[in-house]
């Protein structure tokens, strides 16, 4: 009875795939039914999450898990299955509440969208994958729902498929994450080759990693851990697999919430943590996953000060977040990366949500063209608030506690990362500081018609703020450094300690940001941003321009493979294809050619027996001649 | 003697030959056929006289072949003149309905 | 075949030879179609020379009154009736006349070297008779009965479907 849930834990996924059959089977009659199926779906797989979570959360719980042999080659058996741990129940639960709440919150958004069934489908197909894959029980599962992930979120960017943007964003998305899709498969199947008996099973790599490399040298385990670091980095956004994550906000808001700031990026820091005992194994790779965290950290927060697009400045701001997590994993610290994982889940998907409602309202993404709004939309400006406060690592929310968590074993560790992640943490506050004032403070700037339309959004667009709100406020203290509970239910090592110093210095630099930017933005003036960019002008554009990285894969990488498909091309159009014109006209030829033996003169047809029977004597001759 | 005999015949059957495939004139290719058959009667007297078994068999066959081939010239020259009424052309390459 | 022996025979093979071959060559290289018709009896009569040579009187004599005689003359009445006026230049065709050319010369040498390498049979004396006329009468009416009697239907409805096919439209 105890672990009864646990063990039906495998039709969890199931539920939102079976809302994804029914929708593409309704196609676009029922309008109504997409929202209703999607989040009936989610909610069903949401409680049984928490009822997994309940029971998990009773002592003496152990890990469960139940596979069934997929594939038998020779000696080998590929077996598909799933498998409940605390990590996974905890993932369990961030994907389905939040998806949950994206489900009712699109109802609003989406509304009059005629293909909102299609929509909802790809949404619940999306959440089915994502459920597998945390579900998983071996790599190359994962590896199976970490492409169907890549596939929903490549449907989902573009969705609104007649904008050329929106077509290009998705592109853009599918091929650089497959730049790091190739890079973690090429790490399974080394794996495949160096594991005993070539097993993929997590429990399978726990154990043979387990206290340092022994069945597996040290430099192939370096490798593959570095191998499955790129696949995370693509899905996560690090640099320089980040540039596709900016322009997926050409989706729909609400999947930028879901897909790009809560679940999907994050897959890559689970996988890490999934495989974390690979990681622990070389030294080398956690040293890469740490430093490449903080400098993506540090760098994209640079980027997100120079943004106009509210959106864009959030995606620089998940990136960042998500390069905090890939430090706290480099670090060693598993509970960070997880804590920062779910924190990051409710918040960043509360700012998004909040986004959307501002651009409903004021229908522009441009935030010059914004200001006044927290006037009359009052729930959305306070949601927003706590939302960007916790961002910025302000207590008691959420966020802080988290940014404490990694700063702490930052700090420990190495303290050049320290430096880094306090520089972000400083960026962070400035940049949602200067998004929150030109936003919703101020004087209105944008067209008056519109002004008047400003007004709060549905309660299917407001009740999911007010819930995310809630548990940004109450989900931070899973684990403060008083009382790790966290940590010692992920299996990390407790990590009760009294670090005041790294509390004291994140706090100091997130009040020393939000200071900053109130007194550069000051209540709406925009003054203070043209103020910034007469002073250092080189700067703004570097950062406005993303430091032209954009540019540089441009010129480095898309233009040479563009020249080559078009030269392929060209030799299929007009080598192979003129060798086929060729046969075709010389059939059509040698056709013309007989037809002009035909012209209906007796004496030609004459002639043509003559021949005939010359040859035939000639036959009738040389066989004479020959036998 | 035979082979010169039928060197003659063989000779003359190629010329009309010629003849009746390269003119253009319908009445030219008449006289080049009756060439042919004319060839092929010098063959049938000269084997009645120098063959293998000489008889009279080949001249009354040659006199059989001289009637026959009268009676197609002369229903032939009525064909063309039929044909020359219809056509108002007597070149044997406007005569092309048979094309296909 | 080619020890030669002066003889009479001989030179009146050669002369009738010459006619035949000149007036066929002259038949297909002439411009005028009557000229052609021309050499074309003189080609008839070369023939019915080379049947005397060969002790065929009645079959020459057949072949004067027909070929060098009717034959010829239906030919000029059918110029006559399918001529309308002047000749027009007439487009060449080299090809086919070549391949035309071409396939007569073959055929050509295949029966002169067909001719040479059979063994003719050794002459035999030959003798229907003084009168062949009589003899060829008599087998006419006895043993070609039936072929003959068919000749002259044949006959019959050649010159009856002759007038019929010539005959000009009723109005």
């Amino acid at each position: 009875m105890t672990d009864m849930f646990t063990k039906a834990a495998w039709i969890i996924p199931l539920l939102p795939l079976a809302a994804f059959l029914l929708l593409t089977a309704a196609g676009r009659s029922f309008r109504s039914l997409g929202p209703i199926a999607g989040s009936a779906a989610s909610l069903a797989s949401f409680a049984l999450a928490l009822l997994v979570l309940l029971e998990r959360l009773q002592d003496g719980a152990v890990d469960y898990n139940n596979s069934f042999d997929w594939i038998s080659i020779g000696s080998y058996t590929l077996g598909i299955g799933f498998e409940v741990t605390n990590l996974t129940t905890l993932m369990l639960v961030v994907v389905s509440f939040v998806s949950l709440l994206i489900n009712v919150y699109s109802a609003g958004y989406m509304k009059n969208d005629e293909r909102i069934n299609v929509y909802y489908g790809y949404v619940s197909l999306f959440v089915f994958a994502m459920l597998g894959l945390v579900l998983s029980d071996n790599l190359l599962a994962l590896y199976i729902f970490w492409e169907l992930v890549g596939v929903c979120s490549f449907l989902l960017i573009g969705f609104w498929y007649t904008k050329p943007a929106a077509r290009a964003a998705a592109k853009k998305a599918f091929i650089v994450t497959r730049i790091g899709d190739a890079g973690l498969l090429l790490g399974i199947i080394l794996l495949f080759w160096y594991m005993p008996d070539h097993a993929l099973d997590f429990t399978m790599i726990e154990s043979v990693f387990e206290g340092g490399t022994g069945a597996i040298a040290a430099g192939i385990t370096t490798v593959i851990a570095l191998l499955i670091f790129l696949g995370a980095a693509g899905k996560s956004g690090q640099f320089p697999l980040h540039v596709w994550l900016p322009d997926a906000m050409e989706g729909p808001t609400p999947i930028s919430a879901l897909i790009h700031a809560a679940t999907m990026v994050a897959a890559g820091v689970f996988l890490i943590a999934r495989t974390f005992d690979i990681f622990q194994a070389s030294p080398a790779a956690m040293d890469t996953v740490a430093y490449i965290g903080g400098f993506t950290a540090l760098f994209a927060a640079t980027i997100a000060l120079a943004q106009h697009d509210i959106k864009r400045i959030l995606a620089y701001s998940t990136v960042s977040q998500l390069g905090y997590m890939m430090m706290a994993l480099g670090l060693g610290s598993l509970t960070g990366g997880v804590f920062h994982l779910m924190t990051h889940a409710f918040f960043k998907a509360l700012l998004f949500l909040g986004a959307g409602c501002v651009i409903h309202a004021a229908h522009t993404q441009d935030i010059r063209k914004m200001g006044g709004l927290g006037s009359r939309m009052k729930l959305t400006a306070w949601t927003f608030a706590a939302g960007a406060l916790a961002l910025s690592g302000i207590p008691p929310l959420a966020g802080f506690w988290s940014k404490d968590a990694i700063l702490a074993a930052a700090l420990e560790a190495n303290p050049l990362l320290f430096a880094a992640g306090l520089a972000a943490a400083f960026c962070t506050a400035l940049y949602m500081t200067r998004l929150f004032v030109l936003v919703f403070l101020g004087e209105p700037r944008f067209e008056l018609a519109a002004a008047s339309k400003v007004r709060e959004m549905p309660p299917a667009m407001t009740m999911p703020l007010l819930t995310l709100a809630v548990m940004t406020v109450v989900s931070g203290f899973a684990e403060t450094p008083w009382n790790g509970w966290l940590s010692g239910w992920l299996g990390d090592e407790a990590e009760t300690h009294a670090g005041w110093a790294a509390m004291l210095a994140s706090v100091a630099a997130s009040l020393l940001g939000l200071y900053a930017g109130w007194a550069v933005y000051r209540k709406g003036a925009l003054q203070g941003g043209a103020a910034v960019k007469e002073r250092v002008p080189g700067l703004v554009a570097l950062l406005e321009r993303q430091y032209y990285i954009d540019e540089l894969y441009a010129a480095v990488a898309v233009k040479p493979v563009r020249a080559v498909g078009t030269a392929l091309s060209a030799i299929d159009r007009y080598a192979v294809g003129g060798l086929v014109k060729l046969a075709g006209a010389g059939a059509g030829w040698a056709g013309r050619l007989l037809t002009r033996l035909q012209n209906g003169q007796a004496q030609g047809y004459g002639l043509a027996a003559v021949i005939g029977l010359i040859v035939l004597l000639l036959a009738m001759l040389g066989r004479r001649f020959l036998t | 003697m035979l082979p010169s005999y039928l060197t003659m015949a063989a000779i003359l059957f190629c010329i009309g030959l010629y003849g009746a495939l390269a003119k253009r004139n319908a009445v030219i290719v008449l006289l080049s056929l009756e060439l042919m058959l004319n060839a092929v009667n010098l063959n049938l007297v000269a084997f009645s006289k120098y063959g293998a078994v000489p008889s009279l068999t080949g001249h009354i066959f040659s006199i059989f072949t001289i009637t026959v081939a009268a009676a197609e010239a002369a229903v032939a020259v009525a064909v063309l003149i039929a044909l020359f009424r219809a056509r108002g052309t007597a070149q044997t390459d406007e005569f092309n309905q048979l094309r296909g | 075949m080619f020890n030669i022996d002066l003889t009479g025979e001989f030179l009146a093979f050669f002369v009738f030879a010459a006619f035949m071959v000149g007036g066929a060559v002259l038949m297909i290289s002439l411009e005028k179609v009557v000229h052609m018709v021309l050499s074309m009896a003189a080609v008839f009569l070369g023939l019915a020379g080379m049947y005397v040579l060969l002790d065929a009187e009645l079959v020459a004599f057949v072949q004067v009154l027909i070929y060098a005689g009717a034959v010829s003359i239906l030919m000029v009445f059918g110029i006559m009736m399918t001529r309308h006026g002047a000749e027009r230049e007439e487009p060449a065709r080299p090809l086919y006349e070549t391949l035309a050319a071409v396939g007569a010369l073959c055929l050509f040498g295949l029966l002169f070297y067909a001719i040479r390498t059979t063994d003719m049979p050794a002459a035999q004396p030959f003798d229907p008779g003084e009168d062949h006329t009589l003899a060829i009468g008599e087998l006419l009416f006895t043993g070609y009965l039936v072929p003959f009697e068919l000749l002259s239907v044949l006959l019959t409805v050649a010159f009856i479907g002759a007038v019929a096919l010539a005959k000009k439209e009723e109005e």
